[in-house]
C-alpha cells in the first residue's frame, strides 16, 4: 500500500433506522483521525451502499443500528456484496448490537462488532488492520 | 503492458470497479499509472464538463442532486466528482455531498465519487483533474465536478470544466462582493439559490450589473453569463439552470474559434498548475532532493548564491528554465 494512501471509510445507515447520532458522532471521530470518511447518512437500501463502496473505491464498510433489524440488512448487504464480488471489503457494525447475534453476524462475513461499551482504540485499531493502512493516532506501532 | 491495456479497455468500457481503483490510485501519487491517465486523455474529451462551486452551505450538492435526476430523466448516465475540505490538521475528511444526492446511490447510471482536498499527494487540482480524464474516458453524457469555491486549488479545478455554475445564496450580501475578486470571471452561469429567501431578487439584480458591466464590449462571439434563480430543495429554476447550460455548449458550437481560444487557455491554466504541483511536491520540505539541491543551499547558506539565482539555477538543470 502507498505510504500516502488514507484509510476511505464508508459510514451508512440501512433501512428505516433513524438514530444516526452514533454514526454522525464516530464520523467526527474519525475524521479527527485522519480517515476519509464517506458519509452516506441514513435511509440506504443494500443496493445503494453496494454502488457507493465500488464507486468510492472503499477500504472499509461501517454501518450502524439502533433497532433489531440489523441481522435482516446486514445479510442482505453481504449478499449483494458476494454478488459484485466485493466481499473482500471489510464490514464493521456498530450500535445497539445485542452479543448473542456476534456469532450469526461473523457467519454473514461481519469482520469489526462494536457495541456498546466499545472504544474508540478499539475501532481504530480495527481499521488500521482491516485495511492494512497506517493511521496516525495509534503511534508507529 | 499487457496489465496496462487489460485496464485501459475496462476503463472505456465504463467498468466502475476499474475506474474507482484508478482514481484511488491517481490520489495516492502512484506514478505507475501516468502512462495509463495519458491515453485515457487522448481518447477523452467528448463528455460535458459542467464544475459547480459556491460558498458552503450556498446548496451545491443539493443543486447537483437535481442535476442529475434531471438528466437522467434525459437519458444521460452522470459522473459526479464532488470535492471537499479536509483537515488541515489531521488530513481526515468527513465527505458528506452524497447524502444530497442519496436518491442516487441504487442507480447504475450515476457515478459518484468523493475527493478530499488534501487527500491527494501532488496537489488536489492534478488528482482531480486527472480522476476527470478517467470520468470522461468511461464514456458518461454529462459530468459534474462539484467544488467549495474557497481556496486557489478549489478553483483551478474548473479549468477542468467546459461549463461553470457559481451558486451562492441571497443572504451572502458579502458573498457578492467576494466574488467580484474573482469569481467573476470564470462563472459562465450565475445561480442565485434558495430562491425563498429575502433578498433574492436583489441579488440577482446585482449579479446581472456586474455581469453586464464586464461584457457591455462583448461581440456575437463573447458569452455572456446568464444570472438565475434557482430553489434547490423543491427543485424550482433547476430545469432554467440546465436550458443555460445546454444554451452555453451551444453557443461554442456557432463559435468554435472562441471555444478553442477558451480551451486553450483553461488547458494554460491546467499546465502551469501541474507545473507548480510538481515543483512544490519536488521540493517541498522533507522531500528526500539530488545532491545538486544539497549543493545550491550550501551556496545560499555562505551567501556564495542569492536565493533567486540559486533557484534559477536548479531549474536550468533541470530543464524547466
Amino acid at each position: 500500500m502507498s505510504e500516502g494512501a488514507k484509510i476511505r471509510c464508508l459510514l451508512a445507515m440501512l433501512g428505516t433506522d433513524v438514530h444516526s447520532k452514533g454514526i454522525r458522532t464516530l464520523a467526527q471521530i474519525l475524521r479527527d483521525e485522519g480517515v476519509e470518511v464517506i458519509y452516506l447518512g441514513e435511509h440506504n437500501t443494500a443496493e445503494g451502499v453496494v454502488n457507493a463502496i465500488i464507486t468510492e473505491d472503499a477500504d472499509v464498510v461501517g454501518l450502524s443500528y439502533s433497532t433489531a433489524t440489523y441481522l435482516h440488512y446486514t445479510g442482505e448487504l453481504m449478499r449483494k456484496m458476494r454478488a459484485e464480488n466485493i466481499s473482500e471489503v471489510p464490514v464493521m457494525l456498530g450500535g445497539l448490537i445485542h452479543p448473542e447475534d456476534e456469532p450469526e453476524l461473523r457467519a454473514l462475513g461481519v469482520r469489526g462488532i462494536f457495541g456498546p461499551g466499545a472504544t474508540t482504540r478499539q475501532i481504530l485499531v480495527f481499521l488500521a488492520e482491516a485495511t492494512g493502512k497506517a493511521l496516525p493516532g495509534l503511534g508507529g506501532q | 503492458m499487457d496489465d496496462l491495456d487489460t485496464l485501459y479497455e475496462a476503463v472505456r468500457r465504463g467498468e466502475r470497479r476499474a475506474a474507482a481503483r484508478l482514481i484511488s490510485q491517481i490520489e495516492a501519487g502512484e506514478r505507475a499509472v501516468a502512462p495509463l491517465v495519458r491515453r485515457l486523455y487522448q481518447a477523452g474529451g467528448a463528455t460535458p464538463v459542467i464544475g459547480i462551486t459556491g460558498p458552503p452551505g450556498a446548496g451545491k450538492s443539493t443543486l447537483a442532486d437535481r442535476l442529475v435526476g434531471l438528466w437522467r430523466q434525459q437519458g444521460h448516465s452522470v459522473a459526479v466528482l464532488a470535492v471537499d475540505p479536509s483537515s488541515p490538521l489531521t488530513g481526515g475528511a468527513l465527505l458528506g455531498d452524497r447524502v444530497r444526492m442519496g436518491r442516487h446511490n441504487a442507480d447504475r447510471g450515476v457515478f459518484i465519487r468523493s475527493m478530499a482536498s488534501r487527500g491527494c499527494l501532488g496537489g488536489l487540482a492534478g488528482a482531480a483533474g486527472d480522476a476527470l480524464i478517467v470520468l470522461d474516458a468511461m464514456g458518461f453524457g454529462r459530468i459534474l465536478v462539484e467544488t467549495v469555491g474557497t481556496g486557489q486549488n478549489e478553483i483551478d479545478i474548473l479549468h477542468h470544466a467546459g461549463s461553470v455554475v457559481i451558486v451562492q445564496t441571497p443572504a451572502g450580501g458579502d458573498d457578492v462582493q467576494a466574488m467580484k475578486a474573482g469569481m467573476l470571471e470564470i462563472g459562465d452561469v450565475f445561480v442565485v439559490n434558495k430562491a425563498d429567501l429575502p433578498g433574492a431578487d436583489r441579488a440577482v439584480a446585482q449579479l446581472r450589473d456586474s455581469v453586464a458591466f464586464r461584457h457591455h464590449m462583448a461581440g456575437p462571439e463573447l458569452w455572456v453569463p446568464s444570472v438565475l434563480k434557482t430553489q434547490a430543495s423543491d427543485g424550482s429554476g433547476v430545469v432554467a439552470l440546465d436550458a443555460a447550460l445546454s444554451a452555453h455548449i451551444a453557443h461554442f458550437k456557432d463559435f468554435p474559434q472562441a471555444w478553442a481560444r477558451r480551451q486553450r487557455l483553461r488547458a494554460e491554466g491546467i499546465l502551469v498548475e501541474r507545473l507548480r504541483e510538481i515543483l512544490r511536491e519536488r521540493y517541498r520540505l522533507g522531500a528526500a532532493k539530488p545532491q545538486r539541491f544539497a549543493c545550491a543551499l550550501d551556496d545560499v547558506v555562505a551567501r556564495r548564491a542569492d536565493p533567486y539565482s540559486a533557484a534559477l539555477a536548479l531549474l536550468g538543470e533541470g530543464g524547466l528554465a
